[in-house]
């Protein structure tokens, strides 16, 4: 997939590893702080590009943890102010449903 | 599609106020709580609060969310609890997550009283079972009475390190240590020195490098920080620890006026991305209100004032109340709201006073703010200290307080008055009259316990030093132990020569040790012989 996106920007130089790689920022979805590092390189440049390229923040407690930390690898990756990384948009559910809750729903329903 | 005039999002105290504060004004008003219990954070807080009387100062926090839960339910709001809200919609539409099913609502006015959800930081390791939140060892002592494990490291120095830290030791943990990245402890002094007292040491200028363990926290290695948070080489330190417990701030849960719709702002001093409030907690978009930490971080004394000022505006949004009874309101309520925001911890008065001064001008001990006790020879310039001529006239109290905190319960308890504080409550303890009692109400009243009555004429040779004293189990009269100084360092035997307490008290006891009298001003701490391993 890595391969199909476009690069924004040409990488100057090749992508750097770091020591800290390995250690998992978000933790309901299992990502390292270097697949973060990597996708900035990639070319994602937002919080919600970062998240659709990882699912970052999209488990189970919806980035309650992790949305900071990601925020200040993506602000530090393109050397610029947390503040200037525009945090990911709120949608509803802002809670996980179970689909079943849905399927069995009377509003639904009467459709 | 269920219709309420007032929809509250949140039964924490934020959000009780609100519901108490409309409802008490003749509102219908339906609350939601995805807890199975109500009262938000409050239950977990069992210690005493600050403020002032008007703020139940001196009240423990679970106390206090029983008596708002109480006030609520008798006013006839409704709280459905194990309720998620999961959705806002155009026109008010809250959509509800109940048990196996949705359910649907509009509110004339919603009340968004979600509070606040902790941060945590990554280091190497942090995804090992042992490292928790501050508000997750919290729930564990205190509402599922679970000890979170033997010896813990408390990350954060803020008041929710330093308070729950003193929690974990009464639930029979041990400290090894708290840190902080900052070179200042960010908490209450007094919050801090309880633990200190204990023996708890204080590593600022430091931070969590790695967790060590391979299936839960069996370690920790923490490193000093120079001042641009760069790690100094060869300052590692390794923690015998099978817990680390995080408590380095919190963030607004604001996803929910972000979805109706309202203005957001990303404020640092506010903990983060939270909704443009007007002066009456209304967000841009009419009729959508916030209460406490859902709006910007402060605690929860503040909250409960919050939710009562945006009850009352949508009282008299609703036509509830006249104009001059809600202006009355407001301005009492912004007015108790103020009290709580001053004094030197208030959100950004830091940088202005560079924690040097008190506001009457003394200078602020640097070992409280670095080590987390008063160091003797800093004491004695406080108001708050006797002189050496008045303490050798008999019992007096010993206010350690240096701190401009909002907090007065010590003036309102003492029957003598010998305690002043003045209208302006961060103002520091002043003692004013010789005419002391011994009868210890301050001592059991101050929240930050750094009140202590000392009397050297006990004996010839000997002193008696009453501590506020909360460890299980009290130890009787007539045991011998070992007293401590303001650092935890013993400094040799003592004999509790009498144990005190009392309803009012509320579960704080009063525990007078007899001392050489050259420890008079030095003991401020009794550890039983027969201590067990919780320390």
């Amino acid at each position: 997939m890595k391969e199909c996106v476009i690069r924004r920007t040409a990488a100057k130089e090749p992508f750097m590893a770091k020591l800290e790689d390995s250690m998992i920022v978000c933790r309901c979805e299992e990502i390292t702080k270097g697949e973060i590092r990597q996708a900035v390189y990639d070319g994602m440049m937002t919080m919600n590009e970062v998240k659709r390229y990882l699912r970052t923040g999209m488990g189970l407690c919806q980035g309650q943890s992790c949305s900071r930390k990601v925020r200040d690898i993506i602000a530090e990756e393109m050397s610029v102010p947390r503040e200037t990384i525009e945090i990911s948009s709120a949608r509803n559910p802002i809670r996980p449903v179970p689909m079943s809750i849905y399927a069995n729903d009377k509003a639904c329903k009467r459709r | 599609m269920i219709r309420y005039e007032v929809i509250v999002i949140g039964a924490g105290p934020a959000g009780l106020s609100a519901a108490i504060e409309a409802a008490a004004h003749g509102l219908q008003v339906l609350v939601f709580d995805e807890n199975a219990k109500p009262g938000g954070q409050l239950f977990k807080q069992i210690h005493k609060f600050f403020g002032s009387k008007e703020h139940q100062a001196r009240e423990r926090g679970f106390r206090i969310g029983e008596k708002l839960l109480a006030e609520a339910l008798g006013l006839g709001v409704k709280v459905i609890l194990g309720a998620q809200v999961i959705g806002i919609f155009a026109h008010r539409q809250v959509t509800v997550m109940q048990g196996d099913h949705m359910e649907y609502y509009v509110g004339n006015s919603i009340i968004i009283a979600t509070g606040a959800t902790e941060n945590v930081i990554s280091f190497s390791g942090w995804t090992l079972p042992g490292v928790i939140g501050a508000g997750a060892a919290q729930t564990m002592m205190n509402i599922h009475g679970l000890r979170p494990g033997k010896k813990v490291l408390m990350v954060g120095s803020g008041n929710v390190g330093v308070v729950v830290g003193y929690q974990l030791i009464q639930a029979g943990c041990q400290i090894a240590a708290v840190i902080d990245g900052a070179p200042h402890i960010g908490g209450y002094g007094v919050h801090a020195a309880k633990i200190a007292r204990m023996g708890v040491p204080f590593y600022l200028s430091h931070t969590i490098l790695q967790a060590h363990g391979t299936k839960s926290v069996s370690g920790a290695t923490i490193v000093e920080v120079d001042s641009f948070w760069q790690p100094v080489p060869g300052s590692e330190k390794n923690l015998d620890v099978d817990v680390i417990c995080l408590a380095v701030g919190l963030s607004p849960l604001a996803e929910l006026p972000r979805l109706a719709g309202c203005r957001m702002q990303d404020n640092p001093l506010k903990g983060g991305l939270v909704p443009v409030c007007n002066q009456y907690n209304e967000t841009t978009v009419k009729d959508i209100y916030m209460a406490g930490d859902a709006a910007g971080i402060e605690e929860a004394s503040s909250a409960m004032i919050q939710g009562r000022i945006t009850g009352n505006a949508i009282a008299h949004q609703h036509g509830y109340i006249e104009n001059t009874e809600f202006d009355q309101c407001h301005t009492k309520y912004q007015g108790a709201l103020n009290q709580l925001r001053a004094g030197m911890f208030k959100r950004d008065s830091r940088k202005e006073t560079g924690l040097r001064y008190t506001q009457e001008g003394y200078t602020l001990s640097k070992t409280l703010l670095t080590k987390g006790f008063l160091s003797t020879s800093e004491l004695s310039v406080f108001p708050g200290i006797p002189t050496e001529v008045r303490r050798r006239q008999g019992v007096t109290p010993i206010i350690e307080c240096t701190q401009n905190i909002p907090c007065n319960p010590c003036q309102d308890v003492c029957p003598k008055g010998c305690i002043k504080i003045g209208d302006k409550i961060t103002n520091l303890p002043v003692m004013s009259a010789s005419s002391c009692l011994g009868c210890g109400l301050c001592v059991a009243s101050c929240p930050g316990q750094a009140i202590f009555l000392v009397d050297e004429t006990y004996e010839d040779q000997f002193a008696a030093v009453t501590i506020p004293y909360e460890l299980v189990p009290l130890p009787g009269e007539g045991s011998k132990g070992v007293a401590c100084d303001r650092a935890g360092i013993p400094l040799g035997e003592a004999e509790v020569i009498h144990i005190r307490t009392t309803a009012y008290n509320d579960g704080t006891a009063l525990l007078t040790m007899k001392v050489p009298i050259e420890w008079a001003m030095e003991a401020r701490f009794f550890k039983p012989d027969h201590i067990g391993e919780g320390g």
